[in-house]
């Protein structure tokens, strides 16, 4: 037999993904494959204004169509209900989030009425039927302009800051006063986007009146905090609310935050006398109404520097707009500073951050999640210096970028950063493009005329929250830490079984637990059954269950680690109990009959199914003693944090810091302003890699991603709130056509902080929105053109160009050199 | 994204659909390619209560070489013409055949389809009104010809009367010594052009004989930039004709903002796009291969 002394690492190799057959032969099973007896489907009436006051509503009509089974409006629910869960205290705290609008509609495509029908089309023909009258208010949809609080969205909460709070470490100002120069930026804009899951939303909710439950098949991504959410909401004991998943085709945290569609399914159902209801979002739904990402505006913002081009400190005003209910929200206020210094060495900072509602779709956690607007931001800050002081963008990152040898680096607001090595990276990233060739390339073109730009972007993704950040934003908030379940058995025949509280998304969370599994206990991870997505009566999930936050290479494999160890060590004892030998002559393999355990002493062994037909079938042969065996071994892993200093803003909220380092070459053609990616390269360290493919597929996405984001994708509004971008003829998320080459490097700086090294890697910080805005930069400084938007086509390149309405250095740009 | 329910009818033959047209009123509509038509009813922008199918009627697809001129059936899809030889005869057809959306999209959608339905950023048009194209228009009593100058009239306005189809697209191939090209500017694949532009050139040695220019998606129907073609007529082709060209282009154009574009934008595009199929119908009408493909984001 192969024993522990051949042993092969499964962590580590490129296995082919488990799911991969299922998943490209088209048979995954999603939420909208589910079809059930007796199912009912949902559709929303929606409001088309953006801000206005309900004055009536009729659905006598549309109840009147045949097949329709009724329908249900925000007064019908209001008594049923309480308002969800506000994470913020006041005045934001204060704001009343319902399902269904009550009196007043706060963005174009808030659900108004639900309209249940015995099929989809007579739903979509009812709807039609519904009668809502509206008196339109002003609407606001700049997150400045709405700070001024003259069209208030909430009248409960008085104002529409939802969130105000200043974070400052070290001595700001006696960084400016011995500045060798400061440098003035006016204004930053990060602009809204989406990630566009492929998969729209989708929820089936039936409220059984027989045993009083609410059970829901959906495509959720956190139903641990969806649950907490609804069961609060609907007056329901949490026990009673039952979810499960199944695959689901993308979340990007926009699949958050369906907990209230979740909730008028549910509410429909009982209505609809415990009849199951679907709701299947349709795209132009999704685009408008969803959630998109934080949108996020910097003003005034002041940059001391010393004589070397080294930052010492940065100053500045963050107005961050989260549409018109918060949600999730104001989370984003505090997650950003889980890196607040990126991957700078300064010590002095001082922000205000301010976040406040508009009319306009409300955010999500969107991919990169409020920590990448922070870090285009930083990066913005350091191209702009190094251009403004004529220092090279590389030179200027080396003599800013936290050095390998000062890991674990404690940040000026207590984070830890476990590991990293960021020169290094740049210098695998300019050998994988052919920095200096590149150099000589871009200086002859510019001889003849030509724009071309190289741009760098580095960046951060933190993982593995520390929920207690939320207490940063409300010192009454209930949460801190974080954990995770798995299980792991023998399964009466002897089968491995894993069970984790993840709801994968595609980032291949049964390939990895089997490779984390097979290597504790030596066996082939084919042999092993992974069950993923989330299923509450599973019972291995904790309140920070779900799939979010780039953490399961940390949180979940922890606790599947935790688990297998816990079966190893109770498959050995009764191992040893059965061959009548010391555990530790115990050894784990496969042979003749499986996957078996041998006594090294005497060559007698027991297979799988031989040990888990005692403890289950057979139990009368263990002694007393041997009781406690259940080769059923459920672990939670928690992660090891405290709770943060709320009054100083300080501690450590994250546990693994993954970082990538992007280099694009751009050119933009002087005739059409056509930005084109003549060469990228994307290096990623995500410390001790579990599986490579996944790794270099993870890379690949979040780059498409953030391609898509800079110089594609941007959910528009016009001044009314009208959202242009509804469709994807107007979204247009980047495709195939629009991708370049890009070449694909990594470095491994192993986590002290994870059993395994491995750090979280989900979301890519979003690097390439950073890198695309350098490269563009390098290419129009010349020009006086400042890059001052993270979305920059080729028709805002002509109007920087030729219309000179943005990015005007100029305007933006004021520097002071100190004698 | 359910249409309203409507009734559906499968013709046999085209005079057949045309006797359907006539029969069920002004609520029905030919269904071609479906690729206009199919998203409008999702939307629920049309809802039409009678769909007359012309999927099923034989002999509507073809592409025939006749009498100096090629002829396309009705039902031929884009596809087909991507990838046909005799198409290919005149390689602004193919161009345009090409570049239009995605590989589904252009099994579905035909040219017929795409005449007919006259979207203002419909890629034919541009292109055909180059050419020395008819269209032929079969209603109850008789089939007649149109010019295609004549066949659009407006945004989605066409010559055909309510109970009349466009049966077959017919154009001249172009003399000797012209060439042509096509190319828009587009965010992906599957959406519209932000602006686009054909030029086909007749060449005498280096002097331009004949000039056609169209712009694409910068006004309601396709525009013909006659002061563009005027500044090549009768010259040679220089950088200085061709920015006159260029500039004369940008001042027919009358372009509205949207997603795609900022009318100064699009006027801004829409003249390089013609400098650029300026040069690669000067190296084509030359006798040379040049495969050219749309810009995407
Ligand atoms: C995602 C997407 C992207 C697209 N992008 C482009 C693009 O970039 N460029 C482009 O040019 N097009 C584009 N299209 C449109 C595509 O080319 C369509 O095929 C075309 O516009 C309509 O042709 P159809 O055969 O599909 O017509 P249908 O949709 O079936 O019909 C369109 C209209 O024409 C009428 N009709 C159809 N056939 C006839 C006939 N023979 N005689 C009279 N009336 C008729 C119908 O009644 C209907 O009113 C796109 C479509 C989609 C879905």
């Amino acid at each position: 037999m192969s024993s522990e002394n051949n042993k092969k690492n499964w962590v580590g190799k490129p296995l082919p993904r488990k799911e991969e057959d299922r998943l490209l032969r088209g048979r995954g099973k999603f939420a909208d494959d589910i079809k059930m007896r007796e199912m009912l489907y949902l559709r929303f009436v929606r409001s088309p204004y953006a801000h206005a006051r309900i004055v009536s509503i009729a659905t006598s009509d549309a109840e009147a169509v045949a097949g329709v089974v009724c329908t249900l409006t925000g007064a019908e629910i209001l008594p049923q209900v309480q308002p969800f869960i506000e994470i913020a205290p006041e005045p934001g705290g204060k704001i009343k989030d319902y399902p269904l609008a009550i009196s007043k509609v706060r963005y174009q495509g808030e659900p108004v009425v639900a309209v249940i029908a015995e099929s989809p089309g007579i739903a979509d023909d009812a709807a039609e039927l519904v009668q809502v009258e509206y008196e339109a208010l002003d609407a606001v949809v700049d997150a400045e302009e709405a700070l001024k609080d003259a069209n208030i969205l909430h009248e409960e909460a008085g104002t529409n800051r939802v969130w105000n709070g200043v974070f400052e470490y070290g001595d700001v100002e006696k960084a400016f006063s011995e500045a060798a120069s400061v440098v003035h930026i006016d204004r930053l804009h990060f602009h809204r986007f989406s990630s566009t899951p492929l998969e729209a939303n989708v929820v089936i909710a039936q409220w059984n009146p027989k045993d009083e439950r609410i059970y829901y098949w959906c495509n959720n991504s956190f139903p641990s905090f969806a649950i907490q959410f609804l069961s609060a909401h609907l007056n329901v004991h949490i026990d009673r609310i039952r979810v499960e998943t199944s695959d689901i085709g993308g979340s990007f945290g926009i699949k958050i935050t369906s907990y209230p569609q979740m909730a008028v399914c549910a509410l429909a159902s009982k209505k609809a006398g415990g009849r199951p209801i679907k709701w299947v979002e349709t795209r132009s739904e999704h685009n408008t109404s969803s959630a998109h990402g934080n949108e996020r505006t910097f003003r005034d913002t002041r940059v001391a520097l010393d004589k070397d081009g080294v930052i010492t400190a940065i100053a500045s005003r963050h107005i961050d707009d989260c549409g018109a209910y918060p949600r999730y929200e104001p989370l984003g206020c505090v997650i950003w500073s889980q890196v607040v210094p990126g991957v700078y060495r300064f010590k002095n900072t001082r922000i205000d951050f301010t976040q406040t509602v508009t009319n306009k779709c409300p955010v999500g956690p969107n991919r990169g999640y409020s920590r990448m607007q922070h870090l285009w931001f930083l990066e913005r800050v350091v191209d702009i210096c190094a251009h403004e002081l004529g220092i090279p963008a590389d030179e200027m990152r080396l003599r800013n970028y936290i050095r390998p040898e000062e890991f674990p680096y404690t940040t000026p607001n207590g984070c830890v950063y476990d590991s990293g090595n960021y020169p290094k990276m740049l210098q695998v990233a300019k050998g994988l493009i052919g920095w200096d060739e590149w150099k000589k390339k871009r200086a002859a073109a510019r001889k003849q005329g030509r724009l071309i730009g190289m741009g760098i972007g580095t960046t951060l993704d933190s993982g593995t929250n520390n929920f207690g950040q939320s207490q940063i934003v409300n010192p009454g908030a209930p949460f801190s830490g974080n954990s995770q379940g798995a299980n792991c058995k023998l399964d009466i025949y002897g089968e491995v079984v894993v069970a984790v509280g993840s709801c994968p998304q595609g980032q291949g969370h049964e390939t990895t637990a089997a490779q984390v599994v097979a290597d504790v206990l030596n066996i082939h991870p084919d042999l092993i059954t992974v069950r993923t997505g989330f299923d509450t009566e599973r019972n291995v999930h904790t309140g920070f269950s779900g799939t979010y936050a780039s953490q399961f290479a940390v949180s979940g494999l922890s606790a599947v680690h935790g688990a297998a160890q816990k079966l190893k060590a109770e498959m050995k004892r009764l191992a040893a109990f059965v061959l009548e030998t010391k555990e530790d002559d115990i050894e784990f393999g496969t042979g003749a009959q499986g996957p078996e355990l041998r006594a090294k002493s005497t060559g007698k062994s027991i297979n799988y199914w031989g040990l888990a037909n005692i403890v289950n079938v057979n139990s009368a042969v263990l002694p007393v003693e041997m009781h406690d065996v259940t080769l059923n071994c459920r672990y939670i892993w928690r992660a090891p944090f405290k709770v943060p200093d709320k009054v100083k803003k300080y501690g450590n909220l994250t546990l693994t810091y993954a970082s990538q380092l992007h280099i694009a070459v751009i050119e933009i053609d002087r005739d059409t302003f056509i930005p084109r990616i003549l060469d990228y390269v994307a290096v990623d360290d995500c410390g001790t890699v579990i599986n490579p493919a996944i790794v270099e597929g993870q890379v690949y996405g979040a780059t498409a991603h953030g391609i898509g984001a800079a110089l594609m994708e941007s959910c528009v509004y016009d001044a009314v709130g009208n959202m242009l971008t509804s469709t994807f003829s107007d979204y247009t998320p980047i495709t195939a056509v629009n991708m370049p080459k890009v070449k694909y490097g990594h470095i491994e700086t192993p986590s002290p902080h994870s059993y395994s090294g491995a750090k979280g890697m989900g979301e890519g910080g979003a690097a390439p929105i950073h890198t695309i805005s350098a490269a563009l930069q390098d290419a129009l400084f010349a020009e006086g053109i400042i890059v001052d938007d993270s979305f920059n086509n080729a028709d805002s390149l002509f109007r920087a160009m030729v219309g000179k309405e943005i990015g005007q250095a100029a305007k933006l740009v004021t520097v002071e050199r100190r004698p | 994204m359910y249409p309203r329910a409507f009734h559906y009818h499968r013709a046999s033959s085209l005079k057949e659909a045309v006797t359907m047209l006539s029969q069920l009123g002004d609520d029905a509509k030919l269904l071609a390619g479906g690729q206009s038509l199919i998203p409008l009813m999702k939307l629920r922008f049309a809802n039409p209560q009678h769909l007359v199918d012309l999927n099923f009627v034989p002999g509507t697809s073809y592409i025939k070489e006749e009498g100096g001129a090629l002829r396309f059936g009705a039902l031929t899809r884009h596809a087909e013409i991507e990838n046909s030889a005799t198409a290919a005869k005149i390689p602004i057809l193919h161009d345009c055949a090409a570049g239009i959306a995605d590989v589904q999209v252009r099994n579905r959608g035909t040219i017929g389809g795409s005449l007919a339905e006259a979207d203002p950023s419909g890629d034919w048009a541009v292109v055909l009104i180059t050419l020395a194209t008819e269209v032929r228009c079969l209603g109850k009593k008789s089939e007649r010809t149109v010019r295609f100058a004549d066949f659009i009239k407006d945004a989605y306005t066409t010559a055909l009367a309510h109970d009349e189809l466009v049966s077959e697209v017919v154009v001249k191939k172009p003399p000797k010594g012209s060439g042509g090209a096509y190319i828009a500017f587009k965010r992906s694949a599957p959406v519209y052009p932000t602006a686009s532009a054909a030029v086909q050139l007749t060449l005498d040695g280096d002097v331009c004989k004949d000039a056609a220019i169209a712009l694409g998606c910068v006004g309601l129907t396709a525009i013909k930039a006659r002061d563009a073609e005027a500044a090549l007529r009768g010259q040679r082709i220089t950088d200085k004709t061709i920015a006159a060209a260029m500039e004369a282009a940008r001042a027919a154009a009358d372009p509205q903002s949207d997603m795609r574009g900022s009318a100064d934008y699009k006027r801004a595009l829409v003249g390089a796009l013609v400098k650029r199929a300026i040069e690669i119908a000067v190296r084509r009408a030359r006798g040379e291969q040049v495969e050219v493909g749309h810009i995407y984001a």
